[in-house]
């Protein structure tokens, strides 16, 4: 039900696609230059981060030291204990867990199975019902929060965690996104499968699916850091410190404590590790290469 | 999972197509039995006065409950302002400023208060005529603030500065005072004043102290204020406005490090002090005096803003936030006030005593006469277009202080904006 | 309300001619709106119904709490004689001019060199990725100190190079804007690289085998087989971008606030100041829509292009 929801594992990652050249072209020039260019700019890239973590090793007083020191002069790891007992860390990291998981669980479900009824069937007032769905997220949120909020508020959902569910769990990107994936798949593919005499639930659980999977990956990942990422939606439909997500928790932490810096950098570390670590599993299934074997 | 979830999806639908769009009242139900109060308010971890108020009416209050709506100070308005647009119910509101109160009251969103606020001793209460509706209350005042001159005695000593100097003191002094106090650099500077960030430093003070209108649409009267703290800000006495921008300095780090010696700041940086002394957060060494005048005739003119409670007008026990509402602007509520440090709405004397018997708050004749001005006129007036002018001076303000436009530009800007966009 | 239909007729399976038989196309209806129901369900109730109501709340006066009034298009006109949904106007698009093509091109680029066999390529990856998931309170926290006028780490840097009076960044009314750019590619880059990465994924391996058998340099094999097997990706990607761009709300309101003065003030900040903040709900709503129809604008024209090359 979560985006590990894989297949079974693989021993050895497959190949990725430019195919192997011979081994003598391997080490060209090109390569060196690419690696070396990657190295700069990641680096450079990681600076604010490194900067980060640095900080949340520091005390309060170190971090805005001149001029920046980017190793810290000694390491206090104790801000990382300490934090846990300042704010209730553990809920509002349950409750982000909680919420990402739902969410994208939700997303990645109703919008794969939307898509496939966008792109591969044909009906009238297909395409007039797509433009719905796109030209809502030409919306800006902060447009339509206030109406979106009186009807939560009506349903008797504000507070609650399902009205964050409700709310993010179907939007309008996860079915674009899916769409423009399922549009690359060769019609040819479903035409031998109805031939075959599966339903089109079937085509779309047996090989369209299958098919998308570093798309759906990509759809789990992306849904779950917004989510996980989201401020806003929490801010407003939230008010119970029980329910609070880790970024309300940061926020609130950053708003109270402002001088804290050291603090607010240590907060923000464990907000970003979960995700990192997620991200770091659900690598190989970009890295994963279509089944190609099904096209020929 | 998906079997779950369409019935609970068209079951909300339906809920949500029964009821059209539009304001009005909210579905939860009242409860029997003891009431609950719902108050919403902001940081209640490190704001001491909403504890105090709180703990202070259950003692007096067993039989109702009241439950903190903790919302973040910097968004409050914009929760609040959903929250209301919502119809939600939380019974108690916090006017966390007199413009947003003024919208929420004008809308029809707050019971009337005014028969309550009519039985206040008009005389007493500083604030009482900032929530005066058009003859109508909407919320009653629990909290006055005003600004006063905070300084590091440790800094004074060390440079030689006696502080009767600051009993009588004048913009230029003070100007005098913070280029003299000024030392080091790079990572050790120490500051001779810190200005915050907030237009209201200049803008409120110039506004007060020459009685300048800042709604009128001409800016002339900041002048002066502006001219002083540029120069200040140019001589390396001020921290630049940009660098405390950018970096998001709070005034609290700048002075309780000893990074400045002199802050002009609201009276409620003495709870935060009080308390970050007493738990061993600070060791700063603080004093309070006046706030500079433009001349030394002995009278104290200073601006402040006062706070309040009102209540929701889709609260479902009106009665019992009424209770709680009078409460705290009480005689009881301001010494449960007073007494976490924050100078309360109730302006008595024996309140005052309460305040400075407190342990570690400054009692000397300079403090005296700090937490007594002779005036203090309402930060920003009352009036429809109070935030929009707000927004306009803001801008503005950025602009001058960081140099990106000159000061008669910038103040012809103003000028200009508030007659167009506003007027 | 309306649940999933349960008999569905099965569909024709051995059919004749596409758009022959009714019975057919009916049974599709019904199979297509199977397929889109759940969830259009929840989006109809939850997004569809609310902007539909916002929509229409633009030609109304309304505070949320009286009773809404019919002033048809006096909202439009306030905003038309208003300076600063004019400067607000231009800035957006200034960011998006900025945004859209630079974090195209830098998404792309990288995608295509972690697209090889290298190796540490999952170190790159997470590394370019990184921002992307980091908590946008802390961003905007690193950003500014490293933006620095006086003691910032760029500055510092700059002013070693020789160059005396650095930017003074998000404290400029010139650069603030290129500043928060410079941010918000940063962070975006990951994001899109990802989504290249994943199209890059789906172009099959005898394309580019073919090529090599008839001696296309990388270069051709790029500009021949991988930017338009990747058109369906680089589609979305623009849409998004554009889409974003247009909306930028977060980032800036954390690290500028639209500051200094209205320098980085941007559409979707003037609709929360007057709705959330001011809640002035019918003006906030007119300006949304304003927003709404020049994205939409670009959005489908963006479409009827990819349709056109889909052809």
């Amino acid at each position: 039900m979560t985006l590990t929801a894989a297949p079974p594992t693989r021993t050895t990652p497959p190949p990725a696609d430019p195919p192997v050249r011979g081994r003598r072209q391997l080490f060209s020039v090109r390569r060196v230059f690419a690696y070396v260019l990657l190295t700069v700019l990641s680096v450079a890239v990681l600076v604010p981060f490194a900067w980060m973590v640095s900080s949340s090793l520091k005390l309060d007083a170190e971090v805005f030291s001149v001029p920046i020191r980017w190793i810290p002069a000694e390491f206090h790891w104790d801000n990382f204990t300490r934090i846990w007992e300042r704010i209730p860390l553990l809920t509002y990291l349950r409750n982000s867990v909680f919420l990402s998981l739902t969410i994208t669980a939700l997303q990645v479900l109703t919008g794969s199975f939307a898509a496939y009824g966008f792109a591969k069937v044909r009906f009238p007032g297909r395409d007039a019902l797509f433009l719905a769905y796109i030209a809502t997220i030409a919306v800006p949120w902060q447009a339509y929060m206030v109406p979106q909020y009186i009807i939560m508020q009506k349903a008797g959902l504000v507070n609650t965690h399902l009205s964050l569910i409700l709310l993010q769990a179907f939007s309008a990107f996860g079915v674009f996104l899916m769409r423009q994936y399922y549009l690359t798949i060769p019609d040819e593919l479903s035409e031998a499968a109805r031939l075959d005499g599966l339903s089109e639930y079937g085509i779309w659980a047996r090989i369209v699916l299958p098919l998308s999977k570093p798309a759906l990956a990509s759809l789990a990942l992306l849904t779950f850091v917004n989510t996980w990422n989201d401020y806003m939606g929490p801010f407003i439909y939230l008010t119970d410190n029980k329910l609070w997500t880790i970024q309300l928790g940061l926020r609130s932490f950053v708003g109270l404590y402002d001088a804290e810096y050291a603090m607010i950098m240590t907060g923000s570390v464990l907000s970003v590790l979960p995700i990192l670590v997620i991200f770091l599993l659900g690598q190989k299934y970009f890295v994963q290469g279509i089944a190609t074997s099904g096209m020929k | 999972m998906k079997r779950h979830l369409v019935p609970t999806l068209a079951a909300a639908a339906a809920l949500a197509l029964l009821t059209a769009c539009g304001g009005g009242g909210s579905s939860d139900q009242a409860g029997d039995g003891p009431q609950t109060l719902k108050v919403a308010l902001w940081n209640y971890a490190t704001t001491p006065e909403f504890k105090a108020i709180i703990d202070g009416f259950q003692q007096t209050h067993p039989d109702i409950k009241v439950e903190p709506v903790d919302i973040l100070a910097d968004d409050y308005a914009e929760k609040v302002t959903t929250m209301l647009a919502g119809g939600d119910s939380t019974d108690v509101l916090t006017m966390k400023n007199v413009i947003d109160y003024s919208r929420f009251g004008t809308r029809g969103q707050l019971v009337p208060l005014t028969d309550e606020a009519k039985k206040l001793d008009a005389t007493k209460y500083s604030g009482l005529d900032a929530y005066d509706l058009d003859g109508k209350y909407f919320a009653l005042p629990y909290r006055q603030d005003f600004w006063v001159l905070y300084y590091n005695k440790t800094l004074l000593k060390q440079a030689g500065v006696p502080e009767s100097k600051l009993q009588n003191l004048t913009w230029q002094g003070y100007a005098e005072l913070a280029k003299s106090l000024t030392k080091g650099d790079g990572g050790s500077k120490v500051y001779g004043a810190y200005q915050h960030t907030w237009r209201s430093v200049v803008e409120a003070t110039a506004a007060a102290q020459t009685g300048g209108d800042l709604l009128g649409g001409d800016y002339g009267f900041f002048k002066d204020q502006y001219q002083l703290t540029l120069d200040l800000q140019k001589n390396g006495a001020l921290m630049p406005w940009a660098t405390a921008s950018s970096q998001k300095v709070t005034y609290n780090t700048m002075f309780s490090t000893g990074k400045a010696a002199l802050m002009p700041m609201g009276t409620w940086y003495a709870s935060t002090l009080l308390a970050d002394t007493k738990s061993g957060k600070t060791k700063v060494e603080w004093g309070v005096a006046p706030l500079p005048q433009r001349a030394a005739d002995g009278k104290v003119t200073t601006f402040g803003s006062p706070t309040a409670f009102a209540v929701n007008k889709n609260s479902k026990h009106t009665e019992a936030a009424k209770t709680f509402v009078e409460w705290a602007s009480s005689e009881a509520g301001a010494t449960a006030v007073a007494k976490a440090g924050v100078t309360p709405s109730l302006q008595d004397q024996k309140i005052l005593d309460a305040y400075f018997a407190l342990p570690g708050v400054p009692n000397d004749a300079i403090a005296k006469k700090a937490f007594k001005p002779d005036q203090v006129v309402l930060e920003m007036p009352v009036g429809d277009k109070s935030a929009d002018v707000d927004q306009i001076l803001t801008e503005e303000h950025e602009l001058i202080m960081t140099g990106e436009k000159s000061l008669d530009d910038g103040l012809a800007e103003m000028s200009k904006r508030v007659k167009n966009e506003v007027g | 309300m309306a649940s999933t239909p349960t008999t569905l007729p099965a569909p024709g399976v051995s059919g004749g001619g596409r758009y022959r038989a009714t019975r057919r196309r009916r049974s599709s209806t019904w199979v297509g709106w199977s397929f889109i129901l759940p969830n259009f369900l929840g989006f109809a109730t939850l997004t569809l119904v609310p902007v539909i109501a916002s929509l229409a709340l633009s030609f109304l006066d309304w505070d949320s709490y009286s009773t809404p009034r019919w002033v048809g298009l006096a909202n439009f006109e306030r905003m038309i004689h208003n300076d600063t949904f004019w400067t607000a106007l231009r800035n957006t698009a200034y960011y998006a001019v900025g945004h859209v093509p630079l974090t195209l091109a830098a998404a792309l680029g990288f995608a295509v060199l972690l697209n090889q066999k290298l190796r540490g390529v999952q170190f790159f990856r997470t590394a370019l990725f990184f921002p992307y998931i980091t908590s946008l309170v802390a961003v905007a926290v690193v950003w500014n100190m490293l933006l620095s006028p006086d003691l910032g780490p760029v500055n510092q840097f700059l002013r070693g190079l020789g160059i005396d009076h650095p930017p003074g960044w998000t404290t400029s009314t010139t650069w603030a804007m290129p500043a928060v750019i410079v941010a918000s590619v940063w962070r975006d880059l990951g994001y899109y690289m990802i989504l290249y990465l994943a199209g890059l994924q789906t172009i099959p391996a005898e394309l580019y085998e073919a090529a090599q058998v008839d001696g296309a340099s990388g270069w051709q094999r790029f500009w021949h087989i991988t930017v338009p097997s990747l058109r369906p990706t680089t589609f979305f990607v623009l849409i998004m971008l554009t889409i974003s761009s247009f909306k930028v709300f977060d980032l800036i309101q954390v690290m500028t606030e639209g500051g200094p003065g209205r320098s980085t003030l941007v559409l979707s900040q003037v609709i929360f100041r007057e709705g959330i903040t001011q809640g002035r709900f019918g003006y906030s709503s007119a300006v949304s829509m304003v927003l709404f129809v020049i994205v939409l604008t670009i959005t489908v024209v963006q479409f009827r292009w990819q349709r056109r090359s889909e052809r």
